[in-house]
């Protein structure tokens, strides 16, 4: 079959790959019909996980149907149209228990490396490096999914496949951002980075009541998007100083929540942004803390942060003074999209989660990289690049 | 495997001076992150009980001892408690004699299982899989190695 692969820093190829088989029981095989590309791809793409082989197939938002199932699949069955979670979760550990999805014990085949890295291993990811478990991703014409009982949905026949699609990961992950930050009516929220997952948490603390949404970035055409599409202030962080910017708009108290969707490249002007491109060069910190730090000064006193944006490793120049004479709650984590897929799939039939704005270019497989590339350089107003491996 | 060893295997795909750089910085040590015992002796760390918190009954898995470990015979001492706030049971287990890292592998890899087959009734697998061609690079076999140790390594 064919498949998108990553063959190399910034180098992703299209090539012949042999099918996927069932390896466990609790298995499904899907026919993919959609399969799109996330911020965190680029990360792998730009080398900053160092845990890619070359020939590895990327990956992991996806939407199909199911061809084979495995003896021990229960809910799922040939046939049914499917949006599949990123993570691959188990659904009986006690992380999956507590709806921790992506912190599964046992959903990670490779748990060394990050135990190495990190001190605990969290769940794997699929088509998303070694470290996460070393699974095949969803840009090919077949996908093997583990767990299928657990981190595959039935899509209702009402919701399209391009909304559906984005239920997987940017609008389970925005929700989740908004959620455990505690969003409660009345609050104001900012968020850093208007891209799928921003825009995506954006509009989940709206829908949660949230009475004033800010979202910062730079892209002309992203900032329209959260005008239009989600419904919310946009800052252009390239023409005023956010901080300043926040305080006017808060009554100079800084919003509630602050929830960061930009990761570890973010991008900075001025000494700041060279101290950290030459740092994180010399690989004397790995990741790019922007919009962290400027989360940190801006969130109001006993408010609270949530990471959404990908880290690996170490960062340099934390406010830690800041958080923690400000009383601030920060957390992290990567999606528990099992946990959300199916009140998202609720809403998305009710017309009031709409995502298809966010595919502003779809193509079939075979365009792979030239999709990678406009995504990357968010080219033409590219947001998110949709491949359709079955055309 | 150590956390400095980690990012500087890492920081070497991409680039040779980064690394040195980072070593280094790294001889400030980060204690006991990335592996089993940071200051141990090794004598001290190979005697440890590794440990995975099992969600299921104490006393069903006091009841006999799970697959794979039974492998081991008698080499093992095997603690099974209950876990705190219901979390289920910890199994632990050390070997009997002097034994080196390899079989400290076996071990961990054998609890992880362990645990796996009673909480899920199988053992994730993630060979084989689709995959593009591969050219023999350096890095490439690194990673290789890193992906076939991955489930005999971290901090158990
Ligand atoms: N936690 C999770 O499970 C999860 C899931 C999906 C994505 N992610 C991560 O979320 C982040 C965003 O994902 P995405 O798909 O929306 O990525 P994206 O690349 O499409 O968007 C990132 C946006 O951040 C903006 N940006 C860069 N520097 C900034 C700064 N200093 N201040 C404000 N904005 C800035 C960029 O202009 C871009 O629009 C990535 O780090 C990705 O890895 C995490
Ligand atoms: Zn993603
Ligand atoms: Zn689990």
């Amino acid at each position: 079959m064919k498949a998108a692969t990553w063959t190399g820093v910034n180098e992703v190829s299209v090539e012949e790959v042999p099918e996927p088989t069932l390896l466990n029981d609790h298995d499904v095989i899907l026919k993919v019909a959609q399969s799109v590309t996330c911020g965190s791809d680029l990360h792998l793409l730009g080398g900053y996980i160092p845990f890619m082989r070359a020939g590895d197939v990327l990956g992991h938002e996806f939407i199909g149907e199911i061809v084979e199932a495995g003896s021990a699949v229960r809910h799922r069955k040939v046939g049914d149209r499917v949006v599949g979670a990123p993570f691959a979760a188990c659904g009986n550990c006690w992380y999956c228990k507590q709806e921790e999805y992506s912190l599964c014990d046992n959903g990670n085949a490779n748990p060394g490396i990050t135990e190495g890295l990190w001190g605990q291993s969290p769940g794997g990811c699929l088509g998303y490096s070694h470290a996460m478990g070393g699974y095949a991703g969803s840009h090919a014409e077949y996908i093997r999914v583990p767990y299928a009982d657990v981190g595959t949905f039935v899509v209702p026949e009402g919701i399209s496949d391009t909304r559906a699609l984005f239920a997987s990961d940017a609008a389970s992950t925005g929700w989740m951002g908004a959620d455990l930050a505690g969003t409660k009516p009345g609050d104001v929220v900012a968020v850093w980075g208007a891209g799928g997952v921003g825009q995506m948490a954006a509009r989940a603390a709206m829908l949660l009541g949230a009475e004033q949404v800010f979202v910062v970035d730079r892209v002309p055409e992203r900032l329209q998007q959260v005008r239009e599409h989600v419904g919310a202030e946009a800052i252009d962080y390239s023409s005023t100083d956010v901080l300043a910017e926040l305080r006017e708009r808060t009554g100079g108290r800084g919003p509630d929540v602050c929830i960061e969707a930009v990761g570890m490249e973010a991008h900075s002007s001025g000494a700041a942004g060279v101290y950290d491109q030459v740092k994180q060069q010399l690989r004397l910190q790995t990741d790019r803390p922007t919009a962290l730090r400027e989360a940190v000064m801006a969130c109001r006193k006993g408010g609270s942060i949530f990471t959404l944006g990908v880290f690996a490793a170490m960062v340099d120049k934390f406010p830690l003074g800041a958080l923690m004479n400000k009383g601030i709650t920060m957390r992290g984590a990567q999606v528990h999209a099992q946990r959300y897929i199916p009140e998202l799939l609720e809403r998305m039939e009710q017309g009031e989660l709409t995502t298809e704005h966010l595919a502003t270019h779809v193509m079939p497989l075979s365009e792979a990289p030239r999709g990678y590339q406009m995504f990357k350089d968010k080219e033409d107003g590219c947001v998110r690049a949709v491949f359709t491996p079955g055309s | 495997m150590p956390l400095s060893d980690i990012l500087a295997r890492a920081a070497g795909l991409a680039s040779e001076a980064g690394s040195g750089a980072l070593k280094q910085l790294q001889h400030v040590r980060l204690p006991g992150v990335g592996q089993a015992s940071a200051t141990d002796d090794p004598e001290t760390a190979a005697r440890r009980w590794r440990a995975v918190t099992v969600l299921t009954d104490p006393e069903q898995l006091q009841a006999g001892t799970p697959e794979p470990l039974t492998r081991f015979g008698d080499r093992l001492e095997i603690r099974v408690t209950p876990a705190p706030g219901e979390r289920g049971a910890e199994l632990a287990a050390r070997f009997r004699d002097r034994v080196g890292e390899d079989q400290l592998g076996e071990l961990r890899s054998a609890l992880r299982e362990a645990k796996q087959r009673i909480e899920t009734g199988e053992v994730l697998r993630n060979e084989p899989q689709p995959h593009g061609h591969r050219a023999q690079t350096p890095q490439g076999k690194v990673l290789d190695g890193m992906d076939e140790r991955a489930s005999k390594e971290g901090v158990l």
